[in-house]
């Protein structure tokens, strides 16, 4: 039996670093980009797992920041080595001041099929302030070229919640993107994370964010501006047209297997999580950590991962880890309350309390 | 033959004493006893001085010391209150003699100033310690008062002259002027540095007065302070007065009137050492089986039970508790694991008083009676710590007299007791009466907080240019608010404040409840006077607001005076709440957040359909009026 799982691989190089990342980057050194190819493709080498790819995601880091051909080494290497479904969802992320059009074409020639561009704002400002290195034209010219080559498939992401911002700017924004022909939009409230530049402007004073209920304004702006544009809101920070949902994230939030190459990626199959190294040295030397999950944290996942999405989770799943959630009081009053709804054996938050779901879930853990 | 049995008789006798511990003759053995205490203001060297003290005296080997400083402070942290050291029996040399010196300590805070009394009660004399830059303050005032009330004879001492602001000369003065001492020929002396102890210890033995006593009377010694021993029982600190008590002696607790077989008798060297026999003028400890430490009051007389004394010792009074609380577990299910907290302290604990009680809000707890604030924030923070228990505890109150109108009088200690108006003819509440020693220029500033807590001027008297004691009634339930804390910020820390009860007064009180979500919360209740109340109700309605979290819908909090709603205000529904982001990446990371936001939500309570933070009970007391 092939069963069917999910790729990311984790590009970790960028030409800057934006003030409110988190993620496992480093401004790219030309002579390591090699051998972190290499290293990455021997990493897949070695993976012993078996089973049908359903979809590729090709994150990071700024993936377009290196040359394509690096790209498609690793794709090749993927499609050696597992079975590949037909309509395996391969996705890649993009800066769109690294996106010129023939890695576009290249891209769409080696088999990838989605698009996601790091548009974040389309003030010129903002962009400046966030560290960004492309400015709102080169973002709309990128859609259109990826357009040209033929994606069908393009997501565009947007910052909500930036100094200055104001939902009917946002919403502007909103608009543009869906003229400019994106069919995925994610929005996500600027969280600020520990440790980056962000966080010490805004401990300093020096960066003012809106208000918590400010915020919350912007995001129901947008969600129903997006909605307005039967761009429907599949998870709390995602939007698409029907049909074009990220495969790729969905699988995520509905617990599926999913294996991670590359620097710090991060996999999980069958209730163990890996994950690799989080700089060079430790990734070249092979160095990974693992974490069985008890029965009480996979229950765990599987409420905030599901609550996360329109669909929500599934009872028969957690009964057969033998959480009985019907019994839960608060279970029981936020059905009796319209906060959560229960369909066809899924439970899902309902759409107005999305913006507040960590309340709902952490009163849903057993 | 005569001569020699003679002889024989004097050495037996003489090794007798050495047996004893008394290398001299048993006349002139009082004479070579110094029972003293040192009082001070908070840091200005009490502890240090007492260390260097056990040190010179080779009490302790300066090796040793560090250990015993450690045990203490352990101690310390443990209660949250300043050092209280075991009574010390030090062994001094002066010329050619040799002397006991029994050095007894006290705690320092207004709560336990009966058992500070005691303690003095069991000293002939007092080191006053005064720091010699910063000079008198509110606190060596206080102390020096109580020592004069016990007749002490008060020795100051200098302490830190090694600093470079030290004014010896100056702080002398003012002890002369302030306190009204002489002070002249007070030793200067650093206790840091060890400079000038010994002019403190032949002080000690040159000023303070011997004990007196019969040693052949009948028994009598003063129980000063009591600990619980997990294996000899409640153990009596002791200052003998009259007789003798060995092992074996059937003793009788006077006011009590248990009585106990003695197991032992001993000295602290620091540590609990037996001796065979304690006598009239000795300092030490007794432990005879007591099983609870409720046996052993503080104050009491104890005498033998064949052989009584008719006379008590004067002062002993029954403590009773002036602050009440409600605590409860966070966790229902641990009632019995709060029951068992209770249960342990008490048993090191007689002022502790608790009774179980039910609240509609916060399920099963106990009501608990205390000595006053402090006591209350030690027992509730040994619960914590030592019994590992999250519990909510009420804001405090004191209790009332409620006279029904049907003539039953009734004794309420919890607001959600008392009747409906229609019920009660009238409330009296307890009151004190206070004296509040301070520097002239505070004079205003005082009068306007007592006139502000309802006070009744009484009396107000100049002690010398310096110092004036201003003495007002105070209702107990207005003091056991901010009272200390407004006193000192007005007063920079330099008025001192005493107080008694003074029995019950009528009083125009009601009860402010309120409502959560337009439910009632019992434990939120509190009895206040009628023209406070709409001020407190708002100000408490106010401080719910920013302290309950926004929830998933509005929550109006009300105060209300019965079915009137005095105040009213509105948190608003919380808009956002969310992790923006989520993927394979930080699954892991994510569910830690939020197993974090769970762990948050077990110090939260569930009122009707609103989630309060246990603090939010205890926090309506600090209620700023200056806010």
């Amino acid at each position: 039996m092939n069963k069917t799982f999910s790729i990311y691989v984790h590009i970790p190089f960028c030409q800057s670093k934006c003030i409110y990342c988190d993620f496992a980057s480093f401004v790219v050194p030309e002579d390591k980009v090699k051998k972190y190819f290499d290293a990455l493709c021997q990493e897949i080498e070695r993976c012993e797992f078996s089973g049908k790819a359903k979809t590729v995601y090709f994150g990071g880091g700024t993936p377009s920041c290196v040359d394509a051909e690096n790209i498609e080494r690793v794709l090749l290497k993927l499609k050696e080595k597992f079975d590949f479904d037909e309509a395996c969802e391969i996705s890649i992320e993009c800066n769109p001041a690294s996106a010129d059009k023939s890695k576009l074409e290249r891209y769409r020639k080696m088999g990838i099929n989605r698009i996601s561009f790091g548009v974040q704002s389309l003030n010129d400002n903002q962009l400046a302030f966030l560290g960004r290195r492309h400015k709102s034209v080169d973002a709309l010219e990128s859609i259109a070229l990826a357009k040209e080559v033929g994606f069908e498939n393009i997501s565009a992401d947007l910052l909500l919640g930036l100094p200055k911002s104001s939902a009917s700017e946002i919403c502007e924004f909103c608009g543009r993107l869906i003229e400019s022909g994106v069919t995925h939009i994610s929005a996500y409230m600027l969280q600020v994370e520990e440790g980056t530049p962000l966080a010490k402007m805004v401990g300093q004073g020096k960066a003012i964010l809106p208000s918590d209920d400010m915020t919350a304004d912007i995001y129901e702006k947008v969600t129903n501006k997006l909605d307005e544009n039967n761009f429907e809101r599949y998870e709390i920070s995602n939007f698409a047209k029907k049909g074009f949902e990220c495969k790729h994230n969905l699988a995520y939030w509905q617990g599926k297997d999913y294996l991670g190459f590359g620097l710090g990626a991060v996999g999980c199959e069958n209730g163990v999580r890996k994950m690799n190294g989080k700089t060079f040295d430790d990734y070249y030397d092979g160095k990974a950590y693992q974490e069985k999950l008890t029965l009480q944290e996979q229950i765990e996942e599987i409420i905030m991962l599901g609550l996360r999405t329109k669909y929500g989770f599934e009872i028969e799943k957690l009964k057969a880890l033998g959480y009985n959630i019907s019994k839960n009081d608060n279970y029981k009053k936020f059905l009796s309350q319209g906060i959560i709804k229960e369909k066809d054996g899924f439970v899902a938050i309902n759409k107005n309390y999305f913006g507040v779901s960590n309340e709902i879930i952490v009163k849903l853990f057993p | 033959m005569t001569k020699y049995s003679l002889l024989s008789r004097l050495l037996i006798l003489f090794a007798k004493c050495k047996v004893f511990g008394y290398n001299i003759c048993d006349m002139d053995r009082l004479e070579k006893i110094r029972n003293f205490c040192i009082i001070a203001h908070i840091d200005h060297g009490k502890s240090t001085l007492a260390d260097r003290l056990i040190e010179s005296t080779g009490t302790l080997e300066k090796r040793d010391m560090q250990s015993q400083l450690l045990d203490s402070m352990e101690l310390e942290r443990e209660k949250g209150i300043t050092i209280k050291l075991t009574p010390t029996r030090m062994v001094y040399h002066s010329q050619g003699e040799e002397y006991i010196l029994n050095l007894i300590d006290t705690p320092g805070h207004v709560d336990f100033t009966y058992e500070v009394s005691r303690s003095l009660a069991a000293c002939e004399g007092a080191i006053l310690i005064v720091d010699a830059s910063q000079g008198v303050e509110a606190q060596t005032l206080a102390n020096a008062y109580l020592a004069i009330d016990n007749n002490l004879e008060i020795l100051p001492v200098i302490n830190k002259i090694d600093l470079p602001s030290a004014r010896p000369e100056e702080v002398k003065k003012e002890i002369e002027d302030v306190v009204g001492i002489p002070a002249m020929h007070a030793p200067c002396i650093s206790a840091k540095d060890g400079t000038n102890i010994d002019a403190v210890l032949e002080m000690i033995v040159k000023e303070f007065p011997c004990p007196k006593g019969d040693e052949n009377g009948k028994l009598k010694c003063l129980i000063f302070d009591s600990y619980y021993d997990n294996f000899k029982g409640a153990i009596c600190l002791i200052r003998v007065f009259d007789g003798q008590v060995r092992v074996g002696d059937k003793i009788k607790m006077m006011q009590t009137g248990r009585v106990f077989d003695v197991t032992e008798v001993g000295v602290f060297v620091p540590y609990s050492k037996p001796v065979d026999v304690l006598m009239a003028g000795d300092v030490g400890y007794l432990a005879g089986s007591i099983k609870t430490i409720s046996d052993v009051a503080v104050g009491d007389t104890i005498t033998k039970a064949d052989d009584p004394t008719q006379v008590p010792l004067p002062g002993y009074k029954k403590v009773q508790p002036v602050v009440y609380c409600g605590i409860f577990p966070v966790d229902g299910a641990k009632y019995n694991e709060l029951k068992d907290a209770l249960e342990k302290l008490k048993l090191n604990d007689a002022s502790l008083q608790y009774q179980p009680e039910v609240s509609e809000a916060l399920g099963f707890g106990f009501r608990c009676g205390f000595l006053g604030l402090l006591h209350l924030e030690i027992i509730t923070e040994r619960i914590e710590r030592e019994f590992n228990l999250d519990i909510i505890t009420t804001a405090p109150g004191v209790y009332y007299k409620v006279h029904k109108t049907n003539g039953e009088i009734l004794e309420v200690s919890n607001p959600s007791n008392l009747p409906s108006p229609v019920e009660i003819d009238f409330i009296e509440e307890p009151v004190v009466k206070a004296s509040i020693f301070t520097p002239p220029e505070y004079v205003g500033a005082i009068m306007e907080l007592c006139q502000d807590k309802r006070g009744i001027y009484k009396d107000l008297v100049y002690l010398d240019k310096s110092r004036v004691r201003v003495d007002y009634t105070l209702p107990l339930g207005e003091i056991i608010y901010d009272f200390f804390d407004s006193l000192k910020s007005r007063t920079k820390g330099y008025a001192s404040f005493d107080y008694e009860i003074a029995g019950f007064e009528k009083s125009d009180l009601v009860r402010v409840d309120i409502l959560l979500n337009g439910e009632k919360c019992d434990a939120l209740s509190l009895i206040v006077h009628k023209d406070k109340a709409y001020a407190r109700g708002r100000a408490i309605a106010e401080k719910l607001k920013k302290i309950i979290p926004r929830q998933l819908f509005e929550v109006p909090i009300q105060a209300a005076i019965g079915n009137k709603i005095i105040a009213r205000e509105t948190i608003s529904a919380m808009r956002k709440d969310v992790l923006a982001k989520c993927y394979g990446g930080d699954i892991t990371r994510k569910r830690k957040l939020l197993e974090k936001q769970k762990e948050g939500k077990k110090k939260m309570r569930q009122i009707g359909s609103v989630e309060i933070p246990s603090e939010a009970f205890m926090s309506i007391l600090k209620l700023n009026d200056d806010e």
